[in-house]
C-alpha cells in the first residue's frame, strides 16, 4: 500500500463537500433502493408477528384454565367478562407508548432495558431481577396445570396415574426442545393456534346458543359492576392472561417495517386475545345463567368449558378440544421457557449475570445456559411439590401463575412509567398521543390495578387473614428489586465498562475502552480547552 | 483472502455443514467481506457508519461488486444495515469464490424427503488438509504468541464475535494465557475494523436471541 491509513482519511475529509453534494444529487434521483427490499424480503409481516404474540398469550390455556379460575376463585362478583375487555383496553393503551419508545431503543425484547433507559441503569437492574423471578414462576405454575389436565385426560382413557408423572413428562419434552432452541414461529405452532382459536370460537357460539333459562343474559358484561370491590382482585388475574403479548417487541429487528408491523401487530394481539377472552368469559356466565357461574366454576374448575358444551356437542369435538388444551399448555410452557432463557441471555450478555449465561450453543445459537438453569429449577419445584402433596392447581398453577402475573404487572407499571420519563428527556420523538396522553393514562391505570392487586393478594390466594402469604409476595419482590438495585452499584463500582452498557443489548459494548483521540485543532471545543496540552 | 479463511474455519470438513448457526456464520462472512474492503483501503467506518474512500475497483470479482453495490446504494450507511444484507447470501458467494481457487467443490446431495441440497465442501485430501490448516494455522500462532498481521487479527476478531473461539482453540485448552490476550489484539485493531468487530458481535447476539432461521 503506497499510502497510510490516516493519510487516506484526511484525503476523505477534503472530499467532503463533494461527497456531500453526490449524496444530495443521488437522494434527488431516488434510485430502486436494493438493500431495503432485498432486507425486506426475508423479514415477517403483520400476521408473523401476531401469530407470535398470540400464541406467547396462548389463549386456549387461559380460556378453559384461567377464565374458570377467575370465576372460581373471586366468588363475590360475575364481572369477569368485562374485566377482560377493560385489561385488554388497559394494556392497548400501554402499548401506545412501549411500542413507541421500542422504536428508539435497542434490545427492546426485555422490560427491564426499557426501565435502564428511562430511569438509569441501577433501577434497571432492579427491574431485571423482578423481571426473572415472575416470567420464571409463571412457567413453572402452568406445569401443575400440564399435570393434571394431562392425568384426567389419560383417567379418562382408564390410566390411573397422578399429575406428577405427567408434569414430568412435559418438563423433559420442554427442556430438550428448549437446548434444541426449536423454532417457535414455526408453522406446526401456527396450525395448533388457528385450531384453538377454532375450538374456541365453536365452543363459545354452543355456549351461546345454549343459554340458560332459553335466553340470552348480558348482565356479565355490565360496566356498572366495575364498581365492585372484587373488581380490582379480578384485574391481575386477567392481566396474567395477557402475559406474553409483549414478546412481539423481541421481533422489532426482523419485521418489514420496523414502524409501522411491531406496532399494528402488538395491537392486534392485545385485541384478539381480549375480545377472545371477554367473549368466552360471557359466553360461560350465558350458558349457566350469571347467578349459577360461581358455583358451576367452583364444582368443575379446569373442566367447566367442557362440562358447559359437552352436552350440545359431539363426543369427538370434546376429545378434540381437551387434545387442543394440552398442546396449548404445551406451546405456552415452551414459550415461557424460550422467554425466559432469552432473558437470562441478554442479561449475561450484558454482564449482568456471570458471562456463561451469555453463551449460545454454536450451531442452534441456543442460550444453553439460562435454559438449563429454567429446567432445573422447574424440575425442582416439580419434585418439591410432589412431595409436600400440595394441590398442585391450587398452589402450583393458580398461586405461580398469579404471583409471576404481579412480577409482570409491576414491570408493565415501572414500564409506562420508564416510556413517560424516556420521552421527556428526549422530547420530539413520537407525536404527542403517543409519548405523554397514552403512557400517563397508562401509568395511571396500572397504578390502580397494581394499588389494588397488592392490597387484594391475600384474597385472590384464598389465604386467611393474618397468614404471612397475605403480604410476602410483594415483599419478595421489592427485596428482589433492592438486591437488584445493590448489585447495579457493586458493578459501577468494581466493572464500570460493563455497568456503562446495560439495557443496551451488547451494542456499542467495546471489547476494551480506549480514551478518545484528541481532536484537531479546527474541531475544538470549550470542553477540550480543559484537557491539559500534550505538549 | 480473509473471507476464504473463515469460510474454511466456519464450516465442518467433513460434512460441509455450518458449525455455527447459519445465521451468525452469514454475518461473520459478510464482516470478512467488508474487512477484505478496509484492508484494501477501498472503505471506511466511523461511528457505525461505512463510507467509500476510494471507488477503483479491486481485483477480487465479489470485493469489486460488493463495492459496487456500496456506492450504487450509499443512502444506506448503517454497518449493521450491510452486515445483515450481505450476511444473506455471503455463504453462497464465498463459496462460489472458494470454488474458483480450488479450495471446494459443489457436492450436491438427494434429500430423504424430495429435493436436492448442495453443499460447498473439501472433497479431496488436498483440500482437506487445507481447510483444516486455516483454523490450526491461526491457533498455532496464537499458543506459540507469534505477531499476527492485521488481517489475521481482524480473522480472529470475527471468529471470537461469532462464537468460534472454543472451536479454533480446540486442543490447546491447556494455554489458558490465549483466551486472555485475544480482547487485547482486538482492541489494537485499526478503529474501523475494531468497530466492525463490535458491530459483528452485537449483529450475532441479537440474531441469535431471536431465535429464527
Amino acid at each position: 500500500m503506497s499510502r497510510g491509513r490516516h493519510q487516506r482519511r484526511r484525503d476523505n475529509y477534503e472530499q467532503w463537500a463533494g461527497r456531500v453534494l453526490m449524496e444530495q444529487r443521488r437522494s434527488t434521483v431516488a434510485g430502486p433502493d436494493l438493500i431495503s427490499s432485498a432486507l425486506a424480503r426475508n423479514r415477517l409481516g403483520i400476521p408473523s408477528v401476531v401469530f407470535f404474540g398470540v400464541a406467547g398469550a396462548a389463549p386456549l390455556t387461559v380460556v378453559i384454565g384461567g377464565i374458570s379460575t377467575v370465576y372460581a376463585v373471586i366468588s363475590g362478583s360475575v364481572a369477569a367478562p368485562v374485566v377482560y375487555l377493560v385489561v385488554a383496553a388497559i394494556l392497548s393503551l400501554f402499548t401506545v407508548g412501549f411500542v413507541a419508545m421500542s422504536r428508539h431503543i435497542v434490545n427492546s425484547g426485555a422490560f427491564y432495558s426499557y426501565i435502564s433507559q428511562g430511569f438509569g441503569r441501577v433501577l434497571g437492574v432492579a427491574a431485571a431481577f423482578v423481571a426473572l423471578p415472575a416470567y420464571s414462576m409463571m412457567q413453572i405454575g402452568l406445569f401443575g396445570l400440564f399435570g393434571v389436565v394431562t392425568s384426567s385426560v389419560l383417567a379418562g382413557l382408564g390410566i390411573q396415574t397422578s399429575w406428577v408423572p405427567c408434569a414430568l413428562v412435559g418438563w423433559a419434552l420442554v427442556a430438550v426442545l428448549g437446548v434444541l432452541w426449536v423454532d417457535l414461529s414455526g408453522k406446526v405452532l401456527g396450525v395448533l393456534l388457528a385450531l384453538e382459536i377454532a375450538v374456541v370460537v365453536i365452543y363459545d357460539s354452543v355456549m351461546i346458543g345454549n343459554p340458560a333459562g332459553g335466553s340470552v343474559s348480558f348482565t356479565t358484561l355490565n360496566p356498572v359492576q366495575l364498581l365492585t370491590p372484587e373488581v380490582a382482585a379480578m384485574l391481575v388475574l386477567a392481566i396474567a392472561g395477557f402475559v406474553g403479548f409483549e414478546a412481539t417487541v423481541v421481533l422489532s429487528e426482523e419485521a418489514k417495517d420496523p414502524k409501522q408491523t411491531i406496532a399494528r401487530a402488538t395491537h392486534i394481539s392485545v385485541i384478539i386475545a381480549g375480545l377472545l377472552l371477554g367473549i368466552s368469559a360471557w359466553a360461560m356466565s350465558v350458558s349457566t345463567g350469571p347467578a349459577r357461574i360461581v358455583a358451576v366454576a367452583q364444582q368443575e374448575k379446569t373442566n367447566l368449558v367442557f362440562a358447559l358444551v359437552g352436552p350440545h356437542v359431539p363426543e369427538i369435538l370434546v376429545s378434540i378440544g381437551y387434545v387442543l388444551f394440552i398442546t396449548s399448555i404445551f406451546a405456552a410452557l415452551l414459550a415461557f421457557h424460550a422467554a425466559v432463557a432469552r432473558y437470562q441471555f441478554s442479561l449475561g450478555r450484558e454482564g449482568v449475570l456471570p458471562s456463561v449465561w451469555g453463551y449460545t450453543h454454536p450451531r442452534t445459537g441456543a442460550p444453553v445456559v439460562g435454559s438449563i438453569a429454567q429446567s432445573v429449577l422447574a424440575l425442582g419445584v416439580i419434585v418439591l411439590y410432589s412431595f409436600i402433596n400440595a394441590d398442585p392447581l391450587v398452589y402450583l398453577f393458580a398461586w405461580l401463575t398469579t404471583i409471576g402475573g404481579l412480577g409482570v404487572l409491576i414491570l408493565m407499571w415501572a414500564a409506562s412509567a420508564a416510556v413517560i420519563a424516556f420521552f421527556f428527556k428526549n422530547p420530539g420523538r413520537e407525536n404527542i398521543w403517543r409519548s405523554k396522553v397514552a403512557p400517563v393514562l397508562a401509568f395511571f391505570m396500572l397504578s390502580l390495578v397494581l394499588d389494588a392487586t397488592v392490597i387484594g393478594l391475600g384474597d385472590i390466594l384464598q389465604v386467611p387473614v393474618g397468614s404471612t402469604f397475605r403480604w410476602i409476595f410483594p415483599v419478595g419482590y421489592a427485596v428482589a428489586a433492592v438486591l437488584g438495585m445493590g448489585w447495579a452499584l457493586i458493578m459501577r463500582r468494581t466493572r464500570p465498562h460493563a455497568y456503562a452498557v446495560i439495557g443496551r443489548g451488547g451494542d456499542g459494548r467495546a471489547l476494551i475502552e480506549l480514551p478518545e483521540p484528541a481532536r484537531p485543532h479546527s474541531h475544538s471545543v470549550p470542553v477540550n480547552s480543559q484537557m491539559p496540552s500534550i505538549r | 483472502m480473509l473471507a476464504d479463511q473463515y469460510y474454511l474455519i466456519a464450516h465442518e470438513d467433513r460434512t460441509g455443514r455450518s458449525r455455527l448457526h447459519p445465521r451468525a456464520t452469514g454475518l461473520g462472512l459478510a464482516a470478512a467481506l467488508l474487512s477484505e474492503l478496509v484492508l484494501e483501503g477501498r472503505i471506511g467506518v466511523t461511528d457505525g457508519d461505512l463510507f467509500v474512500i476510494d471507488q477503483h475497483p479491486p481485483r477480487d470479482a465479489l470485493s469489486h461488486d460488493i463495492l459496487d453495490l456500496l456506492c450504487a446504494q450509499s443512502q444506506h450507511r448503517d454497518v449493521h444495515t450491510w452486515l445483515a444484507f450481505l450476511a444473506q447470501d455471503s455463504a453462497l458467494r464465498v463459496a462460489e469464490r472458494l470454488i474458483r481457487v480450488g479450495a471446494v467443490e459443489a457436492i450436491t446431495r438427494r434429500r430423504m424427503l424430495g429435493g436436492t441440497q448442495t453443499l460447498y465442501m473439501p472433497n479431496t485430501a488436498r483440500q482437506r488438509n487445507a481447510a483444516a490448516w486455516a483454523s490450526t494455522r491461526i491457533a498455532n500462532m496464537l499458543v506459540r504468541g507469534m505477531e499476527l498481521s492485521v488481517a489475521d487479527r481482524i480473522l480472529v476478531g470475527i471468529v471470537v464475535a461469532t462464537g468460534l473461539t472454543r472451536h479454533v482453540m480446540y486442543g490447546f485448552e491447556m494455554y489458558p494465557h490465549i483466551y486472555h490476550a485475544l480482547p487485547s489484539m482486538i482492541a489494537s485493531l485499526p478503529d474501523d475494523l475494531r468497530e466492525l468487530v463490535e458491530c459483528t458481535e452485537s449483529s450475532v447476539g441479537s440474531a441469535l436471541a431471536v431465535g429464527r432461521r
